[in-house]
């Protein structure tokens, strides 16, 4: 399952360069793990729909330039939809297509697999993704700027009154890896398996 | 595994490159007029910022149009400015050290700066990012490009341990050394091209009409 045993952050170790930039406020976390998750269902389907024709010399190219496609599509949306949270992601949506998920699926599952099992693939690797990436997201913004989506969740409780203060280091992205660690040691303990020797 | 002939291969990369590019140039077009207006109610946002007007992106369009007036300086189109009650509002583009960088400059009757704003285009996240964030704009208030008594034109300029007493002197950013010294030319260049008008306007009343 690539929620738990499977993850790509915790257990491939994939993906982490952008779960360090974008998860210090929900929305964007949740916008980058949506984008990323649609870009890798939608490459896996187009590719595992050609992956007969496509010339092996040639595939990384070939999927280098579907993914591209897509990315830039992702990218042209969000610009229109939700443009202060692309400014947000910046490089960050552009580098989805250097993200290792995408191609490690592609060329470990499309390229081999037929249309429907591909895209579940796809689905299921991006949601394993997003759960990270919202969980950090979800923690960083609560600790580091003290709200949650944007609304003061700390202020409203009144915890600034007893002498709270936001955690600066959450907002930091070392942080970020940090808790990436803490979540690995987590997931670890509890699956004696996926424990190395 | 099955063979193809390099025939094969130069159609298929053609076919493929051309039905992409074909998707790409639909989607962009058709979504081109909304993320125009994205952008225009983001330099409003970005002006009224600068004159010390907090908006959100709903009601920046209204704020603005209540409060901020579009003028050309002594009658030259290349020369505009923003006018909110007495301050004047100029704006500076140039070059970083990966793209465009721009922003707006908030000016008093005295040609004293009020506030700022900076954004840029692909400038490195931490380092030269760093000028679009309100505390790198925040070290621009009360210095000012012209000199104390207002007989010429000074220009503001980025260094390292800049002296806090200089009207001129701004904190460059640590790692954002060719974005700073961007910076520097960018405000040198656009402002000093207001020069005439900020000595002749020097400690009147800014002109409320055109």
């Amino acid at each position: 399952m690539p929620f738990n045993k499977n993850n790509p952050v915790t257990v491939q170790v994939l993906g982490i360069c952008s779960c360090l930039a974008v998860t210090a406020q929900l929305k964007p976390a949740v916008v980058m793990a949506i984008s990323v998750t649609v870009v890798v269902a939608l490459a896996n389907l187009i590719i595992s729909l050609l992956r007969n024709t496509i010339p092996p010399r040639i595939r990384i190219i070939v999927q280098l330039v579907v993914v591209s496609m897509l990315v830039v599509l992702v990218d042209q949306v969000l610009k229109a939809y939700v443009y202060d949270v692309s400014k947000q992601l910046s490089v960050f949506v552009g580098l989805i297509i250097t993200n290792c998920i995408v191609m490690g699926r592609l060329e470990a599952f499309a390229m081999s697999n037929p249309p429907l099992p591909s895209l579940c693939d796809g689905i299921g690797n991006g949601l394993g993704y997003s759960i990270i990436l919202v969980i950090l997201g979800f923690v960083r913004e609560l600790f580091g700027s003290g709200s949650l989506w944007g609304y003061p969740v700390m202020e409203s409780l009144g915890f600034y009154n007893f002498g709270y203060e936001n955690n600066g280091l959450m907002i930091m992205p070392p942080m970020a890896l940090i808790l990436v660690g803490i979540i690995i040691w987590i997931q670890r303990t509890r699956n004696k398996d996926l424990q190395e020797n | 595994m099955k063979t193809f002939s390099n025939r094969y291969m130069f159609i298929y990369s053609a076919v493929l490159v051309a039905v992409t590019a074909l998707i790409l140039s639909v989607v962009s077009v058709s979504l081109k007029p909304r993320q125009e207006r994205n952008q225009a109610v983001e330099k409003k946002q970005m002006i009224l910022k600068a004159a010390g007007i907090a908006a959100t992106p709903q009601t920046a369009e209204q704020l603005y149009a209540d409060n901020i007036k579009e003028v050309n300086i002594l009658d030259r189109d290349s020369l505009p400015a923003y006018l909110y009650e007495t301050s004047c509002i100029i704006p500076v583009r140039g070059t970083g050290l990966w793209g465009p960088i721009w922003g707006y400059i908030c000016f008093n009757e005295n040609w004293v700066i009020e506030g700022a704003v900076f954004d840029h285009k692909g400038e490195t996240p931490g380092l030269g990012g760093e000028i679009s964030t309100d505390a790198f704009a925040r070290r621009f208030v009360g210095k000012s490009c012209t000199d104390s008594l207002m007989t010429r034109f000074v220009p503001i300029v980025l260094k390292k341990h800049a002296d806090p007493g200089s009207l001129h002197e701004v904190d460059a950013i640590s790692g954002g050394t060719m974005t700073s010294n961007g910076v520097t030319a960018m405000l040198e260049a656009c402002l000093s091209r207001y020069e005439e008008y900020m000595l002749t306007n020097a400690g009147t009343e800014l002109p409320s009409g055109e």
